[in-house]
């Protein structure tokens, strides 16, 4: 079963190559098949993650290589349901950006600083209130990973219309992701720590994280809500301000863990 | 003063202010929190660290600067609120998602600053047998403990049985406490928090009850006060100050002998129960409000999202 999560990491790599293959020639076609190849890798980290909460008769997302290989999973099906969807402009770049992303966790989940020991969770990580916490706060997350690689390209493009573009999907996405990440990273947080501690909330350096990651995207939310009377300026402040959310979320989840120690020291 | 209140409902207000809490909040994680003043003029250089302290960043979430800016965003949203929640009512396609989510972040600052001023925890060591009062005349008892390992030797639970009485009646037989699973007697919590083996002074009173006493601990009867200075080491004696009519002294005790109205029954290791008793008025309102922050989040994406379909169409 340790093999399986290497192979999930040759399908995304190989995905990510048929996508570059196709992304850097002159005529503009869609690949007819790196999104399977991420629809294999997701099935792939959706198995280890089943076959480690069977063992642990409890959900495997209790450690840092669990919630990365399950982040990695949530950007593997958000990036092959972008592939598949007829409602917004297909922007191959999101994709990509996505699939790399998606290969970046998985290796960061091999290295030294995730082990991938099989560890039943301490008494205050056995909470259904902790999985939501978890499994929500990732699902948004990817949303944001989609925001940010679209606000990169809008960032980085000239042509009016392939901003617009990338500027929906930006917005669709920070959008979906973020009733998802408060739910998930603040409401079934605060709940966890009460049920936990009898404290929803405790100023501990994750959980400031948090609340800054959620502020930025209700500026960018206000941002869009001001749009009516867009400037092509303040349509780069919004995306800067949604790449800025991503960069918040990936301090929140590894500088947070390395760099300032308080509650959340275990994931 | 029409320009007043316009200014003070207007969305551009409110980013600023979300940007202003978002970089100060930012910048507080990654100074240490609440300690003395020497720690920061030892940490940083000395003009920082009188900056941090004279502008209270160096306990920031509560400083005047913090609750100034979180209490004019308050207002802000409070008045935007009020005029879109007007406003709406004016259209013909309501779209009242934002609504939900405004009222339950203003409720979310309410339940907060309730929580912040009226929260009571304490904190108590029990072994088993041993009981505490809580408020309402009401006696905790310690049954029974458990602490349960995987096989690998790690903590996979504690659970303290208790029994809760008022007098001679008994409210509450049998309830285990584990973590993630406090007992609730109204709005107040009682949470299992730690568990300690520690060497301790078992004495029995002349009613056949027993109290455990771990170092630093104390127990009173009438007029007698044990408090246990050094429990010692195994086969040594113990060392306790008695405090009764004769007035205080040290004694050091072995199992058999006598002080007052007590015996001592045995000094052994013996396993304590780490029980925290919040009190917080704060929370069932922070509650609602995560709730309507949760609905109002997903209405007002689901339909802007819904909206942007529709004129696609």
């Amino acid at each position: 079963m340790n093999a399986v999560p290497t192979i999930a990491f040759a399908l995304i790599i190989a995905s990510a190559v048929v996508q570059a293959v196709y992304l850097f020639r002159r005529k503009r076609r869609v690949d007819p098949l790196s999104h399977w190849f991420l629809a294999a890798a997701g099935v792939s980290l959706a198995l280890v993650l089943a076959t480690r909460s069977a063992a642990l008769s409890f959900p495997a997302l209790t450690g840092t290589f669990e919630s990365l290989v399950f982040y990695a999973l949530a950007v593997c099906v958000l990036a092959t349901a972008y592939r598949l969807q007829r409602r917004l402009v297909y922007m191959p770049l999101v994709q990509f950006g996505a699939t790399v992303a998606a290969a970046a966790l998985l290796a960061v989940a091999s290295s030294p600083i995730a082990p991938n020991e099989l560890l039943a969770p301490i008494p205050a990580l056995r909470s259904g209130w902790l999985v939501a916490h978890v499994a929500f706060s990732f699902i948004g997350e990817s949303f944001f990973l989609a925001s940010f690689v679209s606000a990169l390209g809008f960032l980085f493009t000239r042509d009016e219309e392939r901003r617009r573009s990338y500027d929906r999907i930006t917005y669709t996405a920070v959008a979906a992701g973020y009733p998802i990440f408060t739910a998930g990273a603040l409401i079934f947080g605060a709940i966890w720590a009460q049920r936990a501690w009898g404290s929803w909330w405790s100023w501990d350096p994750k959980e400031i994280w948090a609340l800054v990651t959620w502020l930025v995207y209700t500026g960018y939310l206000h941002l869009r809500f001001l749009r009516r009377k867009a400037t092509a300026h303040r349509d780069s402040l919004a995306a800067i301000v949604a790449v800025a959310g991503f960069l918040c979320t990936v301090f929140t989840f590894f500088g947070v863990n390395f760099l300032l120690p308080g509650l959340h020291s275990y994931g | 003063m029409n320009r007043f209140f316009r200014a003070l409902k207007s969305v551009r207000l409110a980013i600023i202010l979300i940007a202003f809490l978002a970089l100060t909040s930012l910048l507080a994680s990654l100074v240490p929190q609440g300690r003395e003043g020497e720690y920061y003029y030892a940490n940083y250089p000395n003009l920082l660290a009188w900056i941090m302290l004279r502008s209270g960043f160096s306990n920031f979430f509560r400083s005047i600067l913090f609750a100034a800016a979180s209490g004019l965003f308050f207002v802000n949203l409070s008045f935007c609120a009020i005029d879109r929640f007007i406003r709406e009512r004016r259209k013909s396609i309501r779209r009242h998602g934002p609504d939900l989510l405004h009222l339950g972040i203003m409720l979310l600052f309410l339940g907060g600053l309730l929580s912040f001023t009226g929260r009571q925890s304490g904190y108590v060591w029990l072994a088993r047998g041993d009981a505490v009062r809580l408020p309402g005349d009401r006696l905790l008892q310690l049954t029974d403990f458990a602490y349960l390992k995987y096989l690998d030797g790690r903590p996979k639970d504690w659970i303290s049985t208790v029994r809760l009485s008022a007098g001679e009646k008994t409210l509450l037989d049998s309830f285990p406490i584990r973590v993630n699973h406090p007992l609730k007697l109204g709005l107040l919590s009682i949470y299992q928090v730690s568990h300690e083996i520690e060497r301790a002074l078992l004495l029995r009173d002349t009613g056949g009850g027993t109290h455990s006493l771990a170092r630093g601990e104390e127990t009173r009867a009438g007029a007698l006060s044990i408090y246990l200075v050094d429990p010692g080491k195994e086969g040594e004696k113990a060392l306790i100050r008695v405090q009764d009519a004769a007035g205080p002294r040290m004694v050091s005790v072995a199992p058999g002998d006598r002080i007052g109205s007590m015996s001592v029954a045995d000094i052994r290791d013996i396993e304590f129960s780490g029980l925290e008793a919040v009190r917080d008025p704060g929370f069932p309102l922070v509650l609602i409000s995560l709730i309507l922050v949760g609905v109002g989040a997903f209405f007002t994406l689901y339909q802007r999202l819904h909206d942007m379909g529709e004129s696609r169409t």
